[in-house]
């Protein structure tokens, strides 16, 4: 029944979209695809992982593909701030040349620094056309930090030497909707670590409307993909926790869906890189992971393409989708154990569930963690 | 007079000034800066494992690397066991390769009236992006090298892997880049035959030579390398003379007034850093060649670049043969790093070139850290009777646009210049 009102809704969305003028009349997204040489099967099963990536069910599929279509009917501007650019190196990422890069080359980024080809006085005309053409219509994704107040000329580009902050603030407000792509866009990221000398701050900070942050450092590209093809198919902001994280991506934390899970149960912990429970795969809480207090799905959609992530690669977890993960969940090879109360979701985030949280409630079994692997939690002394 | 301001990836200005109708001076300012070497003091040791890979998210390995080699320099007698210096090796290659694909097809080729593949560009560049992420986790951003080696207990499956993501790579460069066997190419000891091929490399540098471009962006004709592995070799090269003996206590930093980034010299003077100086320093006979006939120009440059890629796929797979799994990832440090006081620096061929980190360490405490990047010393900011590289490069061109390219081929970046 539920599932069936959403299949409405959800149908109904796409139908109106489809009325929308394409962005260029003479390409179409499924003419591409097949030009490409994928099949129509291919396609439908890119369009089945995107659907169970988002939480719907496998019924859902068709709209799904439909969405994808669709893209082309919502410009895309993307604005960098002050940022390593490694989000758009994730998004470069999007699955081998695949149907995600596809779509994102046509619908094309109206305005993407990187990847666009032009520069100078023609790149700001670029935007500017786009935010006025587009009004209220394109989608807006900013990567980095807006470094704010410390300087006025500070991120100035441009011919007419807009500062990053009022770029961002003006991009904001027409958008039909804006995402924070990125931890530094989202909490202020790495040049908001202390003492940031920058002033770094998130995107929330400087507009008065709503934004949707989809952190990590970078965040995997199936959660930037994903985060577009969401606002494609509902055409509203999705539901979100305390963070303004969407909870189809973030929900869970990152020890709830573990593949290590089971060890840590178990209580087989690796006490040293590279000793024999390292080899056999054993749970990385000892070694530094953060994964009981970090939300995010990277255990189900991983990185690149879904090679690999930082835990099945032997690294413990470093909370890079919590705000201020830099200053607040170090030391980073070891555990947060008894330090517990000054992390994230002020200690809660160890047994919290992104729900609970705004709440308050403190769970005993927060501290069960470090109690947990406290048994043999004195590290070996060094000479 | 100022002509047109310009800007290049991340945050900077070009400032073109002309006489009687050529460029006389180019004015390169960069407007931001995060302070990341600020944000590392008083930070312990290993949080600049985590923070530095984010100074850059286009070659944030180099930086994790170069991080790891400097903290572990601070050690007296620090064990590491080969394979675990192979597989940083080849994650570091596959960063390299990756870069050069997107700068090739993202960025060079538009200036040759082709439309920007990004399809081309993505398509290596992701299966490099599996390949690191095969030992590290992930890509970009990924922590897996710590002191004392790499965290990853690799198996032979995940070698198999690595080797198809390798042999995947060569298909497309043969299918694409020059369409000829990449055995027949790495051999390929004459400039000039490449002409003779198909392909999106030789048709760049038939346009090069079409549009009598041979002689562009010539620069001092000095060239230096200090990152060393078993495929880079440390030295440096005035105009083909190669000397191996050089220090980095004669490399210099220096503040500029106008601009967020520093000046980098050696011995005082402006040196070219990137694949073209890493091939002249090697001794690279195709490269050699092809700087014997046009000198350090645009040509040389897009070649060697372009060429590397072939030469870091190939050393990688010898790479991969010589690995013994049973040799340890890890071998834990004598003592803590907590207890460390003392200092240390790495030097690491990025893709742009070299780069360079030193660090203070005051028991376990950085006190100071400091980082010079590849785009520092090509990009540096010199005045108009001592210019840059990539400014002296400039100097005498008519238009716009071909000074917009020359500048380019040098790989200009500027993420992580300004930190
Ligand atoms: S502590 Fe880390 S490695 Fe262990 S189960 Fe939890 S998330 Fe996985
Ligand atoms: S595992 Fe943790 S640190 Fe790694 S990417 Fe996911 S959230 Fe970030």
């Amino acid at each position: 029944m539920e599932s069936n009102s959403l299949f409405n809704k959800l149908s109904s969305r796409l139908e109106e979209l489809s009325n929308l003028p394409k962005l260029d009349e003479e390409v179409s997204i499924s003419k591409l695809v097949e030009e490409k040489g994928f099949s129509r099967r291919e396609f439908m099963t890119w369009a089945g992982a995107m659907t169970s990536m988002l939480m719907l069910p496998a019924s859902f599929t068709p709209l799904v593909a439909k969405a994808a279509e669709l893209a082309d009917r919502l410009p895309l501007v993307w604005l960098h701030m002050a940022e390593c650019t490694g989000c758009s190196e994730s998004l470069l990422r999007t699955a081998t040349p695949s149907i995600d890069s596809l779509i994102f080359d046509y619908i094309s980024l109206e305005y993407h620094e990187t990847l666009m080809a032009a520069a100078g006085w023609q790149a700001e005309e670029n935007l500017e056309h786009a935010i006025e053409k587009y009004k209220g219509r394109y989608i807006l994704m900013v990567e980095g930090g807006i470094p704010h107040g410390q300087s006025d000329y500070f991120l100035t580009i441009g011919a007419h030497g807009k500062t990053g902050e009022q770029s961002a603030k003006d991009a904001s407000q027409n958008a039909a909707a804006i995402f924070a792509i990125g931890t530094c866009s989202s909490f202020g990221g790495v040049q908001a670590a202390a003492p940031n000398p920058t002033n770094a701050t998130a995107l929330s900070n400087v507009t008065n409307r709503p934004v949707i942050n989809v952190p990590g450092c970078p965040p995997s590209e199936s959660n930037i993909v994903g985060t577009l093809f969401h606002f494609i198919l509902y055409g509203t902001l999705p539901a979100l926790d305390v963070y303004n994280r969407p909870k189809w991506a973030y929900g869970l934390r990152i020890h709830d869906a573990c593949e290590r899970r089971g060890r840590f149960d178990a209580g087989e912990f690796v006490e040293e890189f590279g000793d024999e429970g390292a080899k056999n795969g054993f749970c990385l809480y000892k070694v530094g992971c953060k994964g009981p207090y970090t939300f995010n799905n990277c255990s189900k959609q991983k990185f690149n393409q879904g090679t690999s992530w930082p835990i099945q690669a032997g690294h413990g977890c470093m909370g890079c989708s919590e705000p201020d993960f830099w200053d607040k969940m170090g030391i980073v090879h070891e555990p947060l154990g008894d330090r517990l109360y000054h992390t994230t979701f002020g200690g809660l985030g160890a047994d919290a569930t992104a729900d609970k949280i705004g709440v308050g409630i403190l769970t005993v079994t927060a501290i069960g963690i470090a109690a947990h692997a406290a048994i043999s939690l004195v590290k070996k002394p060094k000479e | 007079m100022i002509k047109l301001i310009e800007k290049i990836e991340g945050e900077a200005k070009l400032n073109f000034n002309f006489k009687d109708d050529k460029i006389d001076f180019v004015d390169v300012e960069f407007m931001s800066t995060r302070n990341i070497e600020n944000i590392l003091r008083d930070k312990r040791a290993f949080d600049a494992l985590v923070i530095n890979p984010r100074v850059c998210g286009i070659c944030g390995h180099a930086h994790l690397i170069a991080t790891v080699e400097a903290l572990e320099s601070c050690y007296n007698n620090l064990q590491l066991s080969n394979k675990a210096k192979a597989i940083r090796e080849l994650t570091l290659n596959f960063e390299l390769i990756q870069n050069h694909f997107k700068w090739f097809y993202l960025t060079m080729l538009p200036f040759f009236g082709h439309k920007q593949q990004i399809l081309k560009a993505t398509y290596p560049t992701q299966l490099m992006g599996k390949a690191i992420a095969a030992l590290g986790g992930q890509y970009p951003h990924t922590s897996y090298a710590v002191v004392g080696g790499v965290v990853c207990e690799i198996t032979q499956m995940d070698i198999i892997k690595i080797e198809s993501y390798i042999t995947q790579t060569l298909k497309f460069v043969e299918d694409n880049l020059v369409k000829v066997d990449s055995k027949t190419l790495l051999a390929c000891k004459d400039a000039d035959a490449l002409l003779d091929f198909s392909g999106d490399l030789p048709e760049i540098l038939i346009e090069i030579k079409k549009r009598d471009m041979l002689n562009h962006a010539k620069s001092y004709d000095r060239f230096i390398a200090f990152g060393e592995n078993s495929f880079f070799k440390k030295g440096k090269s005035l105009k083909a003379r190669v000397s191996h003996s050089i220090s980095l206590k004669d490399v210099k930093e220096s503040e500029v007034p106008s601009s967020f980034a520093k000046n980098v010299s050696y011995k005082d003077k402006y040196y070219e850093v990137g694949p073209l100086a890493r091939a002249m320093v090697n001794k690279t006979t195709l490269v050699v060649d092809a700087h014997k006939k046009y000198g350090d120009s645009l040509f040389s440059r897009i070649l060697a670049r372009v060429f590397e890629i072939l030469e870091l796929l190939n050393h990688s797979k010898k790479l991969i043969d010589k690995i013994d799994l049973d040799e340890p990832s890890y071998i834990e440090p004598e003592f803590d790093i907590s207890k460390l006081t003392s200092s240390g620096y790495s030097a690491v061929e990025a893709a742009r070139g070299t780069l360079i980190h030193k660090v203070e360490l005051e028991e376990g405490i950085i006190k100071n850290y400091e980082i010079i990047t590849p785009t520092q010393w090509n990009l540096s900011g010199g005045t108009r009777e001592k210019p840059g590289v990539s400014q002296k490069a400039m100097v005498g061109l008519s238009d716009i646009k071909t000074a917009e390219l020359v500048f380019k081929s040098f790989d200009v970046c500027s993420v992580c210049t300004t930190h």
